[in-house]
């Protein structure tokens, strides 16, 4: 895994299993990547060849964001269990910060036009589950 | 795991060592051929530039070959231990190939060795003739230390190969990246280190120097080394003007680059929190102090002199350069003392400087007054220490408060075990230590105990006290017993 890696840097928000596998990817492609994560042990999910840097807090404050250099920021990526807390990240991220490519997950489906409205790019779990089911199924009946 | 497929994975990790192993190797063997290059300026050394060419030739191709046989996959990821191990043979080689030419110019080989310890450890004590050394040996002296004091094959190799700088930078005691990501950081670190030494040189020819004492001198003082082009080091210039330029240098050696990085980006106020900061500021104007009101004061009736002696020696001993404008012999005991004192304090971590490192003192200091403030709080109250890293607030575990501890515990029986071993060959004991500390912290103070007429018991002990020092006890105690550990399983036991 080497060369095509989005060169810049990139704030990512929850280390859970989403969250730190893209730190990882990022980082041995060579991104500039800071996590964040309230809980510190949530970091042991980073692998040693992770070397960007770590900050322990909850993303909701603006303190932690400015700790984790997001005015240098190129792209944050608001990747929690939480819808909720997503939206106030990256709405604070578009908004207060200005951060150019603004990424979110979102579970709930009849959340989504409230990103987009707010000018957030979105990821949904259950919207790309459902299109894949659906296209599991298509394709079995067009067999049958 | 069944022993056979145990040692097939360990020989895949140990083929991966050798390939970058084998970088390292090039990039050392480049920096010895350097001075070779020389002779270009100075042509009646032509017949000397071989002594440089040939360690340097085959140590470049042998780890040019290793590189080829043994390529690692771009995504091998090295632990610390396993850094460790790569960054051990590769200061053995360094220092065997770095004593090559000091043996060719007919030294012995526990001499020239000396030497090339002393370069690469960034220490400075010297057991060669500088007055009738060739060009070429000063400045592959100097060479030695510029790239000894920063790591520097280690980190070209992590500016260039990414995810196993990490294990191998924290190896080399760099484990604080100034960017989040380890290759643009190294890189950053290079920079700052290359720009320090051409302002240095740069600097010193303007305070008056000539260019080769400007370029081996700005080498060694931002290197925190202390090899001089002349016997009798800075007092040759006897110049303030000199003096002042070489205090920036050495500040600027013994100061983290993280410290550095974040004052350059114009954080002041996390830099005036910085705990190594203010305990360098503590340390260095009480020192200067003592040393003024204590020892040069009386002893040099001329009060500017005794001002610039003082600050110069402060300055050169807590950054561990050990550059001298002074005899320590006619100072008295309590001057001693305290250039003892700065000596095993050192300078600031992931700098250039050897030493305990000033943030382990400051969590000591931070340790011991918690163990006081705990006693005053209420029974349940929660609290934790924190420290400014960067422009970062950091935690500290009560774990992170101990380990310093320790540290400083075995550095400092590690310092009274070689002073004792030196005075048990018939030195004297306050020489013996005064030496030891110097060659432990990686100073090159010397009382004029260290010369080319020392026994070679000596010299073994300050050499292995040199490394001990530069690698920080544990680089070489993992490298070792993680490599022992695994040798039978290797070798088919």
């Amino acid at each position: 895994m080497s060369g095509s890696g989005f060169l810049g840097n990139i704030v990512i928000v929850g280390c859970g299993r989403l969250g730190s596998s893209l730190a990882n990817r990022l980082s041995q492609a060579g991104s500039r990547v800071v996590i964040i994560d309230r809980s510190r042990s949530s970091f042991s999910l980073l692998e040693p060849g992770f070397s960007g840097f770590r900050v322990t807090g909850d993303a909701a404050e603006r303190n932690v964001l400015v700790e984790a250099s997001i005015q240098e920021a190129d792209c944050l990526i608001a990747a929690t269990e939480k819808d909720t807390l997503n939206l106030m990240v990256a709405q604070v991220a578009r908004h207060v910060f200005s951060v150019p490519k603004v990424l979110a997950r979102v579970y709930d489906p009849k959340r989504e036009t409230v990103f987009l409205d707010a000018g957030i790019e979105i990821v949904s779990p259950t919207r790309l589950m459902v299109d894949t089911f659906l296209a599991a199924v298509r394709a079995r009946q067009e067999s049958a | 795991m069944s022993p056979s497929r145990y040692r097939s994975f360990l020989l895949r990790r140990y083929r991966s060592f050798a390939g970058y192993l084998g970088v390292l190797l090039c990039i050392i063997g480049l920096i010895t051929l350097c001075p070779a290059g020389l002779v270009l300026l100075y042509p009646a050394e032509m017949g000397i530039g071989h002594r440089f060419l040939w360690p340097g030739l085959l140590l470049a191709s042998t780890g040019w070959l290793l590189w080829k046989c043994f390529r690692p996959s771009p995504d091998t990821v090295l632990s610390i231990a396993e850094g460790s191990i790569i960054v051990v043979f590769a200061w053995c080689s360094a220092i065997l190939a770095g004593a090559v030419p000091f043996r060719l110019s007919g030294m012995d080989w526990t001499r020239a060795l000396f030497e090339a310890t002393s370069g690469w450890t960034t220490t400075g004590l010297s057991v060669v003739d500088i007055e009738k050394a060739s060009p070429l040996i000063l400045f592959h002296r100097s060479l030695m230390q510029l790239a000894g004091g920063a790591g520097l094959a280690v980190l070209m190799l992590s500016s260039m190969a990414g995810p196993p700088g990490v294990g191998l930078s924290a190896a080399e005691g760099r484990e604080e990246q100034l960017v989040p990501h380890v290759r643009h950081s190294a890189r950053m670190v290079l920079t700052l280190y290359g720009l320090y030494a051409f302002l240095g040189t740069a600097a010193l020819k303007i305070a008056g120097m000539e260019w080769f004492d400007a370029v081996n001198h700005a080498f060694s003082a931002i290197s925190t080394g202390g090899f001089s082009t002349h016997t009798e080091s800075i007092a040759f210039w006897d110049s303030p003007g000199i003096e002042a330029v070489l205090i920036v240098l050495m500040m600027l050696g013994s100061i983290n680059f993280l410290t550095a990085y974040t004052l350059s980006r114009g954080y002041g106020q996390p830099v005036m929190r910085n705990g190594e900061i203010r305990t360098a500021t503590v340390v260095l104007g009480v020192s200067m102090l003592v040393l003024f009101f204590g020892v040069t004061g009386l002893a040099y009736h001329d009060t500017s002199r005794g001002i610039r002696t003082a600050v110069f020696q402060a300055v050169a001993a807590l950054s561990t350069t050990g550059f001298a404008i002074v005899d320590f012999p006619a100072w008295n005991a309590l001057g001693w003392l305290v250039i003892i004192t700065l000596m095993l304090i050192g300078g600031g971590a992931g700098s250039t400087a050897g030493g305990i490192k000033q943030h382990r003192l400051y969590l000591l200091f931070r340790l011991l007054r918690r163990q006081v403030m705990v006693a005053l709080l209420p029974r349940y109250s929660v609290s934790e220490e924190s420290v400014w890293v960067g422009k970062h607030r950091l935690f500290l575990g009560e774990h992170d408060l101990w380990r310093p501890t320790a540290y400083i515990g075995l550095y400092l029986l590690g310092w009274l075990a070689g002073g004792c071993a030196l005075a048990a060959l018939g030195l004297p004991l306050a020489d013996s230590l005064f030496e030891f500390a110097s060659a432990l912290g990686t100073v090159g103070l010397s009382t004029g105990l260290t010369s080319a007429a020392s026994p070679e018991g000596q010299l073994w002990i300050q050499i292995a006290g040199m490394i001990l020092g530069r690698l920080e006890f544990f680089v070489l105690f993992w490298g070792l017993a993680k490599f022992l550990r695994d040798l039978p399983a290797l070798v088919g036991l």
